[in-house]
């Protein structure tokens, strides 16, 4: 489109600018935080942080439910956008709003309608004591399952929409033409849907992973400090011990860990189409 | 024309005095908090009276003391207002001077508890609060603070977060009332993390705890009396507990920076903060409990707020010596026994 590439950078320019010194600048301050010590590089601030018993925990249990969420959300979002794309126009059009809708609310609002929910007098607790599966109401309520029902509330409608486009531009064809030469459902998903679509399941699984890494407000509605993740301990760790150089080892951790993610699917996505 | 010769007259005369009293500001320090209501009550009448622009900042205790620290050799902020604990680190990093209340017309008025909480001159407390358990009178009789960790009730209770202002007055009236009250505290952070997994949460914003308490997710929690407006709104039998080993709290105080050109005006401004009228209106609206002992509120208004002279007498406070040097020993005792 350009003659040279030097009138195509020039244009690049100013937004390059704009975010090397808002953003980039700022954040490579913030981490180089973690790696310095009296003026010295060193990783003693981050073997300080895995020494501790409870950070190891935090990671871990960050970790997992990262993985729990994304792994459900797939399941439940091949399921969900499946069935849509299948719709008729009108009603696809009408069940791609529903999904978005979540997304036009606060998650603060969201998180705390699971606070009524699932609370000893919630329903969920009314429907498990009234058909006699427990006598007394159950503790879900700043637990890890109510963290994790947060979270893949909150992040289910981006992989569901990342399949439904992924979904919808799959060859119409395919399908049958598999079903025709005999494969079963589930070798059709395995063998032709799954590859497919997978840049729909990496883009999602990115966002979905990422984003309940990153969340701060439903796990910190939902889980308290009895349920203390990642983002909620930096948050301790800034706001109450003034640490910012344990907050700065965690951000490290987290960006870490989103890249980390994108390139493993990324990789797997491409593997599988090697094959 | 004549007019009109004396009128303009008469105004250059009164620039140069406007433009000197622009020139005066005062930057304040304080919490994010009802800054509407310190606005008409506080600031608005303060401005009009010194003549004086007052430039407000707001935060957390803990950002607006890292900034203090980090413009320590070019201070902004003249004055803040800062908890008991906090006023001591500000005092021990060299931060503040000592404050010279005999320019304090109001210094007479406080509770004696106010006039130099931590002892060294460089604070007066403008506000305390008293910190005990409401808890559902239908449900339970707390007598004790450790009738919270009873089998029967410790599955119904919030407990303040170590990290929030509640967590180590309550932790410490709890060791009190186990009968081993280190200031490490030890004890109670140990009794809570044998409990730890029947504690309903650690709360973090005792705003939450009304819509827990509604639910009747929780039956009891520590709080602080200026969250207790909230409970008496409830349609149920919320008590406010007057245990046997007492009731704790805290103490906000007002500090000066070292260094600041407006001590004059910053010693002003104290002042008038911490005034009859202004600390009646204050107590009024339900924002901060006064300070000044002659103030005086209705019934109504005295139930909702820390009042009275043998309230503020009694209070246990953790002393601020003993919450400084401990807060990071606390906060890693805590992870270890309740965080995980």
């Amino acid at each position: 489109m350009f003659q040279n590439r030097a009138e195509a950078l020039a244009l690049a320019l100013p937004a390059a600018i704009f975010a090397a010194v808002v953003f980039l600048l700022p954040v490579a301050i913030l981490l180089s935080e973690g790696f310095r010590s009296d003026g010295a590089w060193t990783l003693a601030a981050y073997t300080d942080f895995f020494s501790q018993t409870l950070n190891r925990t935090v990671f871990f249990r960050t970790f997992r439910l990262g993985l729990e969420v994304t792994a459900v959300s797939a399941i439940i979002g091949y399921a969900a956008a499946f069935a849509i794309v299948n719709l008729p126009p009108k009603g696809k059009g009408r069940m791609i709003g529903l999904v978005t809708l979540p997304l036009m609310i606060s998650p603060v609002a969201r998180t705390y309608a699971w606070i009524v929910i699932l609370g000893r007098t919630g329903i969920v607790n009314e429907a498990i004591t009234g058909l006699g599966l427990s006598a007394e109401p159950l503790r879900l309520l700043f637990t890890e399952t109510a963290v994790f029902i947060g979270l893949l509330q909150l992040f289910l409608p981006l992989m569901i929409l990342s399949l439904i486009s992924a979904l919808e531009n799959m060859p119409k064809d395919a399908i049958p033409a598999a079903r025709v030469l005999g494969a079963n459902w589930f070798q059709v998903f395995r063998k032709v849907i799954l590859p497919l679509t997978r840049e729909g399941l990496v883009v999602g699984g990115t966002l979905v992973f990422t984003g309940s890494l990153t969340a701060y407000i439903t796990p910190a509605i939902l889980g308290g400090s009895k349920v203390l993740m990642l983002e909620t301990l930096m948050y301790q760790q800034v706001s109450v011990a003034n640490n910012f150089v344990s907050a700065s080892v965690i951000a490290f951790i987290l960006i870490v860990m989103s890249f980390a993610a994108n390139i493993l699917l990324k990789r797997l996505a491409t593997a599988r189409n090697r094959r | 024309m004549k007019k009109a010769l004396i009128a303009s007259v008469a105004l250059v005369a009164l620039f140069p005095l406007g433009a000197a009293a622009q020139e005066r500001t005062l930057t304040i320090s304080v919490y994010a908090f009802a800054q509407d209501d310190y606005k008409t009550i506080v600031y608005d009448p303060f401005e009009a009276k010194c003549g004086c622009k007052l430039v407000v900042e707001t935060g957390n205790s803990v950002e607006r003391l890292a900034k203090m620290e980090a413009n320590k050799a070019n201070p902004v902020v003249d004055l803040a207002a800062v908890s008991m604990a906090d006023g001591l680190a500000a005092s021990r990093a060299g931060l503040i001077d000592k404050i010279d209340t005999s320019k304090l017309e109001n210094f007479s008025r406080l509770y004696d508890v106010a006039k130099d909480p931590n002892g060294d001159g460089m604070s007066v407390g403008y506000t305390f609060y008293a910190t005990s358990i409401a808890y559902r009178s239908d449900k339970m009789k707390i007598e004790s603070w450790a009738d919270l960790l009873k089998p029967e009730y410790v599955g119904h209770v919030a407990f303040p977060n170590v990290t929030t202002n509640q967590g180590p007055p309550a932790l410490y009236m709890l060791g009190l009332a186990l009968g081993k009250d280190t200031p490490d505290l030890k004890a109670p952070i140990e009794a809570l993390g044998e409990k730890k997994d029947e504690i309903v949460t650690f709360y973090e914003k005792s705003s939450q705890l009304v819509q827990l308490m509604q639910q009747e997710e929780i039956w009891a929690a520590p709080i602080g009396r200026f969250s207790w407006a909230g409970f008496t709104k409830l349609d149920l039998p919320v008590a406010w507990a007057t245990p046997k080993e007492g009731q704790t709290g805290g103490m906000n105080v007002l500090v000066m920076t070292k260094g600041s050109k407006n001590q004059d005006l910053a010693l002003q401004f104290m002042d008038f903060w911490l005034s009859t009228d202004v600390q009646t209106k204050l107590a009024e609206k339900l924002i901060d409990s006064p300070a000044n002992k002659e103030v005086k509120v209705s019934d109504k208004v005295a139930n909702n707020i820390t009042y009275g002279e043998d309230t503020a007498k009694n209070l246990k406070l953790i002393p601020s010596a003993a919450a400084l040097d401990n807060r990071n020993g606390w906060l890693k005792e805590w992870n270890e026994k309740v965080g995980q």
